[in-house]
């Protein structure tokens, strides 16, 4: 900071004449201050709309070639230079919403072992644990999940599924054919333990904002445990779970490393989860140093666009929803 | 310690406390204390910030079990059973010793469900009969005639005052046997307030209540018998007007006429 002489009892003239020194050199302080903050924040602003920008004139020569007809082609290939983004799309949602479901159980329930339930001494071992899933790089993640959960699952679990719901109609579609191991379902799974610390530790902290009068109020009552979770800590903090979850399904929809070793990377649209499909960044990862021609450069930007636009969808809904419940909890 | 003498000799106690001590962690909080909360009458607690009168409160329904380093030792004897003994199942206890907070703390859900929740823990009933319940209990705490058409409006658009009263109805809605108010009034407005007292007084006809507050006019309107807390020790235990009028400890005086605390 600048020093200013202040307590000084009798003010003469070249006192005042300092202060206006300093006050000037304050306000160009100030507006310099102003001008670094607004140009850091403009800065995003710019990087953003660069970023949209490229991605939509890069895949304007396979927009142009293929018209809207590029979302529902299942068709990717590259020989006769016809591209189709069906199955990357197909296998980016389906993927995410096998994470999804595999995770949000799971993640809340750690969540809510570890905040109401877990003696005091196990919380931090396993808190840091979990915290610590969130550090391993994804490429780990993709080569454990081919070398040793792949296998894992076709060996063991695959089958087993099979054979389960082999006789139920409609379901034995789903999980139909041969256990191939690598695949949409194992993908799917390997996302689930990638986000899995996102939705604990975000619920973990929303859970530690309720009231402990508003829990005791509830106890109160003669609640269980489980009732108050049920009935008091989960909608109290809807909100905050919703966005853990979207952060998770964000980051699953863009995933791309372990997922490219893991789902097989087919340009087909499967009904059963078990075969091997592929997902938009998968698809780019794999293919992007291959591209040649324009126009396959220009498809897997359009992916690119896609996925982007995809990603912007979510947290749009993300974000509407949370204004909803906002408003709802306002009235 | 009982009161001297009067009508309180020959009523009954629900609640007999019994050389309890209370710590947290290792600082004791209360000190040997002994007191009655008798049946069908309003208990008043009173004393200076941090002498433990809400500490003592949460003992009674043991509401200190939700915290690892809280314990209580002696006896705490509702009905002759003792409370703290390690076989009694805190649930069942707290759904016969309901509680109600210093802030209102209506759960995030509608209005009839906030009631209608704690009725369906313990009893199987029709939707028509829950909706009674729903009502007796509203109108017991006459919040029916402010909230009848809005009943699936959330808890928590009601104003402070109605929301204590939302409160007080989820407790009575249980059926309780006594009901603990800890500083029931503090976060109301003086209307808000009556209202919370004239329903005290209602209430004590059906159930035992004993609240803690900072107020001395509440305890000397609301309340039949009072204790006087000082540092963890309960200094004075009396018919309220007794109390108000010539207590034997000059603390207690010294309290009373607010020239501490």
């Amino acid at each position: 900071m600048v020093d200013v002489t202040v307590g000084v009892p009798n003010v003469d003239g070249s006192t005042i004449l300092d202060r206006a020194k300093a006050l000037a050199r304050f306000k160009f302080e100030n507006t310099f201050f102003h001008f670094v903050t607004f140009s850091a924040a403009i800065t995003v602003l710019v990087l953003l709309s660069g970023v949209i920008l490229s991605l939509v004139l890069g895949s304007i020569p396979a927009i142009r070639a293929f018209g809207a007809g590029f979302l529902v082609t299942e068709v990717w290939n590259p020989v006769t230079d016809k591209y189709g983004a069906a199955a990357a799309i197909y296998g980016t949602v389906v993927t995410s919403i096998i994470a999804m479901v595999i995770a949000i159980p799971i993640g809340v329930g750690i969540a809510i072992f570890l905040s109401e339930l877990c003696p005091q001494p196990l919380r931090q071992p396993i808190g840091i644990a979990i915290e610590l899933l969130a550090g391993i790089p994804s490429i780990i993640y993709g080569i454990w999940g081919l070398f040793i959960f792949a296998p894992l699952l076709q060996q063991y679990v695959e089958p087993g599924i099979i054979s389960f719901f082999g006789s139920v109609p409609g379901l034995n579609l789903v999980f139909e054919g041969p256990p191939y191991g690598i695949g949409v379902f194992t993908a799917g799974f390997i996302l689930a333990i990638m986000v899995l610390p996102f939705i604990s530790s975000i619920s973990r902290d929303v859970f530690a904002t309720v009231p402990a009068v508003l829990k005791e109020s509830a106890y109160g009552l003669g609640f269980t445990t489980r009732e108050v979770v049920g009935n008091v800590v989960i909608p109290y903090t809807r909100t905050g779970i919703i966005g853990g979850v979207m952060l998770a399904l964000g980051r699953a929809l863009g995933e791309t490393m372990a997922v490219t070793f893991v789902i097989g990377n087919a340009h087909r649209v499967s009904n059963s989860i078990l075969a091997p499909g592929t997902t938009i960044s998968a698809t780019i990862a794999n293919e992007f140093t291959e591209a040649v021609g324009s126009l396959y450069t220009s498809a897997l930007v359009e992916l690119g666009l896609i996925l982007f636009v995809i990603t912007f969808i979510v947290l749009a809904i993300a974000r509407f929803m949370l204004m909803r419940i906002e408003q709802k909890g306002a009235q | 310690m009982s009161p001297t003498n009067g009508a309180g000799a020959n009523r009954s106690a629900k609640i007999l406390v019994k050389d309890l001590n209370f710590f947290y962690g290792d600082s004791l909080a209360l000190k040997s204390v002994n007191m009655s909360v008798y049946a069908n009458s309003v208990t008043a607690i009173i004393g200076p910030s941090g002498c433990g009168k809400s500490t003592l409160l949460r003992v009674l329904n043991r509401m200190y079990d939700l915290y690892p380093k809280q314990r209580a030792v002696g006896e705490v004897l509702l009905d002759g059973d003792n409370i703290l003994a390690p076989s009694q199942d805190v649930n069942l206890l707290r759904a016969r010793v309901g509680m109600v907070f210093q802030k209102p703390t209506p759960f995030p859900m509608s209005i009839h469900e906030n009631i209608a929740f704690g009725i369906k823990l313990y009893n199987k009933v029709s939707k028509s009969e829950l909706d009674g319940r729903v009502e007796k209990a509203l109108r017991g705490a006459a919040l029916w005639n402010e909230v009848k058409d809005k009943l699936h409006a959330s808890g928590l658009s009601l104003s402070g005052g109605q929301q204590q009263r939302l409160c007080i109805a989820r407790t009575v809605a249980i059926e309780p046997e006594v009901i603990l108010f800890d500083e029931p009034c503090s976060a109301l407005d003086p209307i808000s307030t009556a209202k919370v007292e004239e329903l005290i007084d209602e209430l004590k006809e059906k159930y035992t209540i004993a609240i803690v507050t900072h107020s001395m006019q509440q305890a000397a309107r609301v309340s039949s018998y009072t204790a006087f807390m000082y540092l963890g020790e309960l200094l004075e235990f009396d018919e309220t007007t007794k109390m108000f009028t010539s207590p034997d400890k000059k603390q207690t005086q010294d309290y009373i006429t607010g020239r501490f605390g």
